[in-house]
């Protein structure tokens, strides 16, 4: 009896039963695929992870190590399960050619490069299997970040050439590198045999070490930092620990599981908003026919069944159809994931976490179905037959039409009808508020990120080019000839150079800590702070934030730094954001003489009218390897590189799912309101309303509705994107804890909006040309 | 006598049946002409056909002297606006419009007057049909007849020169039948044309003439003359003769 209700139903009220088959298709294959990509990305990072065994604490060192005092301090430290000192020799990208279909080098790549050979049982360099790679003599391995930046493919050749020694390899395999496979890491690895990086060590570019340590538990990587920094043991170079090179390896990843989280999310609450639209149309139509079962004395449960069911069908239907969509599409997804982490065998997550989702879906659908039915309940048979006052809260009609003297008849109709009646086109404004809000944002914080201006974000001052001098011996002949290179061009306006020293200095908890300070005439000028000012005394230091909260200072207070074996106290008088060096970084106006030298740093402003990217080329080509000369806006995309790539795909992914969720929306949104008007439009025509009238007010509508959903989205997404990007990169630890959009006026509020409005034009314009087949007199007559 | 409707050759098929079956029928300006017959004998497809509502499958029909069977959405549609006014069984009027901005509607779009002059109109129409006390209520707040006498008022608003209900008065009691059917002859007194389909014989009785159709054909019709409330129950008698003839 309930099948041939359902049936026939199903072939009465069609198109609002497909399109709400529709939507909750849609929200299912959303909520299966985040939840895909989110069991894909804990299981692939755990399953890398578990096989790579990146150290939970790194420390890099350039220079000469002495193993022993290592082994030592680690043998006494309590909580270490096991430590290595992998060698690695740091070359310049200038140093490394690519034969393939293009001939090209690494020159332009900010990330050090390192040849490494591979470790025998913890950081091993993976294949795409999760399998240790060895590597025959004469062959390479590449990272995966390089073979998504540059073109290189399997088969062609890497030549070496430094210090006068050349060496080709031929690239046999791509290295999935656990702790260093994001752009936000400063180096990467490249695998070469053992015998060849034995013929190579010492010959070719420089040396460096990483030193590697594990514990029982991997939080206490940063309380053996504090130790092993206090210990004097070799620190020339980074140091990081295992939450970050999680992070950083993720931070893409997991901004879109949260963006495909978040869609999903709003998918499911349209779904319910239409399904309220849906059982509630239905309630009304058959209200008699309800008002006589329950006349006749059926109960409430037996008369809520009979829709609860067909509800309960449709829901179960869409998320089944959903579930298969998503499996089939799901693959773009974790694409990069599985590129990233290597191919993640299915596990029990894989299948479980998606399913509940769909069974949360279900039971929540199920659920808010039961909440609507009640007011069948709740109703009396009067209501229903005699009164016919029905179950909604009627919609009043509100005098007035009469009153307007000029407006065009059917704006008159559309701008009374949206707006008295505005509960009726709730779905179109939220999902219109949700999508402008959600493509805004990820769209500003791109365009900030590749501002020029961001680079107060990096600790340094929004000039034109960048010199940086940090590899290698000989730092101070090197300072020399950069400072006489930029003595010596005439376009030069100005020009200021920073020296880096590395500084022990006690914290709140009285322990000794490393602080990397840039000092010099202009350090800390020009960056943003978030309390207090630059150091404008030689007893004044700027911290950055992770540094002051490491420390527990705040403005004004004193810290105690050792210089040169004696004690200096410096006044806090001000924190900034950084995102360079793990964060951790400080500034000062005093010398620090005697004290080795770290890195060289110079920011440069030309001439007026001089070409930024010709001149870092001329000064390339002038003074040779070993200098870092970039455009400032090509050093901060080369830092982000990666981060910023992905926050490009994801806004522009975004962008093209909001407006094809926004067109998706509102045609399935107009199935089901014409539908609904179906007789009133039908009573429209009779009374000499063409159809091009019917259409046009159909237009009037969608758009002001939009508008009005765009306008409160634009409003809260300006409003509170900023903050919620801050509060996301503040919980990241990523050194940035409040950050201001650079809006592009002309995308965020001209092309964006424009472009949303003329998709939801363009779908209500099509949508509503069904209404020419719409017979008049069937519909009346019904 | 000038012709307003004239339906030549009418036929219409709907999924396969044949429901007018060739009908030629001539309405005259300011006359009353009221249709009968069995339930399915095609009677509401008539008056749907020749008002240009519906598509007839076959034939032509010619309103004030223009040949209206193909026109276009456009074209058809402001003849039904400006030139004819339609009533039917249910009120059909907008819900989410008072009475009165329901009635002026009509009038705003057709724009054959002021505004002002459109509001002043209706506000006689009400008055007449005794539905001004209601005039800014809601529509689920009143009674049928009141709500086909706002129907009347929004069909008249623009002066159309003929109206064409269809059992207009077939969800009314007695009463409220009475009253509507005496605006009808009112209405029609005035000049306006009204063709109407019913199956109330006292309601046919108002008519001028009365057409009987019977299974999609014009079978007979009989001319009862310009009505008068004092020959009514004269009409019925005659009406209720007649309509036994035809088996009904």
């Amino acid at each position: 009896m309930n099948a041939k209700i359902l049936q026939n139903d199903f072939k009465r009220n069609r198109a609002s039963n497909v399109a709400l088959l529709l939507f909750m298709t849609l929200a299912a294959a959303l909520v299966v695929v985040a939840a895909i990509v989110v069991t894909q990305l804990i299981t692939s990072m755990m399953g890398m992870y578990s096989a790579a065994k990146p150290p939970h604490f790194l420390q890099m060192h350039k220079g000469e190590i002495k193993p022993g005092l290592i082994d030592a301090f680690n043998a006494s430290y309590e909580g270490v399960t096991a430590w290595q000192i992998v060698p690695m020799i740091d070359i310049y990208g200038d140093d490394l050619k690519v034969y393939g279909e293009e001939v090209f080098s690494l020159s332009d790549c900010r990330l050090d490069i390192g040849l490494v050979k591979q470790n025998k049982e913890y950081d091993l360099l993976l294949d795409g299997d999760r399998k240790a790679i060895n590597v025959n003599k004469g062959e390479i391995g590449i990272p995966v970040i390089l073979r998504d930046s540059y073109d290189i493919n399997l088969g062609d050749t890497v030549q070496l050439t430094s210090n006068g020694v050349t060496k080709a390899f031929k690239v046999t395999t791509f290295v999935h590198d656990a702790q260093m496979n994001s752009t936000l890491c400063s180096s990467t690895r490249l695998l070469i045999s053992d015998e060849d990086f034995e013929e190579l060590f010492g010959n070719v570019g420089e040396n460096e070490y990483l030193i590697e340590t594990y514990f029982i538990d991997s939080s206490q990587a940063s309380d053996f930092q504090s130790a092993y920094e206090k210990a004097g043991l070799p620190q020339d170079g980074q140091a990081v620990t295992y939450t970050i090179i999680f992070l950083l390896s993720a931070l893409g990843d997991i901004v879109m599981a949260m963006v495909l989280m978040l869609v999903s999310m709003l998918l499911v609450m349209v779904s319910l908003m239409c399904i309220k639209y849906t059982v509630m149309a239905a309630l009304e139509e058959e209200m008699h026919e309800i008002g006589t079962m329950k006349a006749i004395g059926m109960s409430y449960k037996d008369i809520r069944n009979l829709y609860l069911e067909k509800y309960k069908m449709m829901v179960a239907v869409g998320i089944v159809i959903g579930y298969v969509l998503a499996l089939i599409l799901s693959n773009v997804f974790t694409r990069h994931i599985n590129s990233t982490f290597g191919k993640q065998p299915i596990s029990m997550l894989t299948i479980g976490l998606p399913f509940a989702a769909c069974a949360l879906v279900y039971f929540i659908t199920n659920h808010y179905c039961k909440k609507i039915l009640k007011r069948i309940k709740k109703v009396t048979v009067v209501e229903l037959l005699v009164t016919e006052k029905g179950f909604s809260k009627k919609e009043h009609a509100k005098d007035g039409l009469y009153k307007s003297k000029t407006m065009p008849v059917n704006l008159l109709i559309s701008v009374r009808d949206t707006f008295h009646h505005f509960s009726g086109f709730i779905i179109v404004f939220v999902v219109m508020f949700i999508i402008s809000g959600i493509m805004i944002v990820p769209m500003n914080l791109l365009n900030t990120m590749n501002s020029k201006e961001f680079i107060s974000y990096m600790g340094s001052s929004m000039d034109d080019l960048l010199i940086e001098i940090d590899s290698g011996q000989n730092l101070d002949s090197k300072y020399q000839v950069v400072q006489k290179l930029l003595e010596e061009d005439a376009d030069i306006e100005d020009y200021k150079a920073f020296r880096r020293v590395r500084i022990q200095a006690i914290n709140s908890a009285e322990e000794w800590i490393n602080l990397h300070i840039d000092c010099g005439q202009y350090a800390g000028k020009a960056l943003k702070y978030l309390v207090g000012t630059a150091p404008t005394m030689e007893n004044e230091i700027a911290l950055s934030k992770l540094n002051a909260e490491a420390m527990g200072k705040n403005v004004g207070d004193t810290i105690l730094l050792k210089v040169n074996d004696m004690l200096k106290k410096c006044i806090v008088s001000g924190i900034y954001q950084d995102v360079t060096s793990g964060g951790y970084t400080a500034k000062a106006l005093y010398s620090f003489e005697g004290v080795d030298t770290e890195k060289y740093q110079f920011t440069i402003n030309l001439m007026n009218g001089i070409n930024v990217e010709e001149k870092a080329s001329q000064w390339r080509d002038k003074i040779g390897v070993g200098y870092d000369i970039e455009p400032m806006e090509e050093f901060i995309s080369q830092t982000l590189g990666g981060v910023s790539r992905q926050v490009e795909v994801i806004a522009t992914a975004v962008i093209l799912i909001g407006i094809l969720l926004a067109a998706w929306i509102v045609v399935l949104f107009m199935k089901l309101r014409l539908a609904k008007d179906a007789p009133q439009i039908a009573a429209m025509k009779a009374i000499g309303f063409t159809n091009s009238d019917v259409r046009k007010q159909y237009l009037y509508k969608i758009l002001m509705v939009s508008m009005t959903g765009m306008f409160a989205g634009t409003l809260i997404s300006n409003i509170l994107g900023a903050r919620i990007v801050s509060m996301a990169f503040s919980i990241m630890g990523l050194g940035i804890s409040r950050i201001t959009f650079i809006i592009n006026p002309w995308a965020a509020f001209a092309i964006v909006p424009l472009l949303l409005l003329a998709v939801a034009a363009g779908m209500t314009w099509m949508s509503a040309g069904q209404i020419q087949e719409y017979h008049i007199i069937s519909l009346i007559n019904e | 006598m000038k012709a307003i409707l004239r339906a030549k050759g009418l036929w219409k098929e709907f999924n396969g049946a044949k429901i007018l079956k060739g009908i030629d029928v001539t309405i005259n300006a300011g006359e009353f002409v009221a249709i009968m017959g069995q339930s399915g004998s095609g009677k509401s497809t008539l008056l749907y056909n020749i008002s240009g509502m519906d598509r007839a499958t076959k034939g032509k029909i010619s309103f004030d002297g223009e040949d209206i069977t193909n026109l276009d959405d456009e074209k058809m549609s402001n003849i039904r606006l400006k030139k004819m006014g339609f009533i039917f069984q249910q009120s059909h009027l907008l819900k989410t419009l008072s009475i009165r901005d329901n009635i002026v509607l009509p009038g705003f779009k057709a724009k054959q007057d002021s505004r002002k002059n459109v509001n002043v109109y209706a506000e006689k129409l009400m008055k007449r049909t005794g539905i001004d006390p209601i005039a800014d209520h809601d529509i689920k707040k009143v009674s049928g007849g009141q709500l086909q006498r706002a129907a009347i008022c929004r069909a008249l608003i623009n002066h159309p020169d003929i109206i064409f209900g269809d059992e207009l008065t077939g969800a009314l009691n007695l009463a409220a039948t009475k009253e509507i059917m005496d605006i009808m002859n009112e209405v029609n007194g005035e000049g306006t044309t009204v063709m109407l389909v019913t199956h109330d014989a006292k309601v046919a009785a108002r008519a001028e003439r009365v057409i009987f159709l019977a299974d999609g054909n014009i079978t007979d019709e009989i001319v009862l003359g310009k009505y008068e409330e004092k020959s009514f129950s004269e009409r019925e008698q005659k009406m209720s003769k007649w309509l036994g003839k035809q088996g009904f």
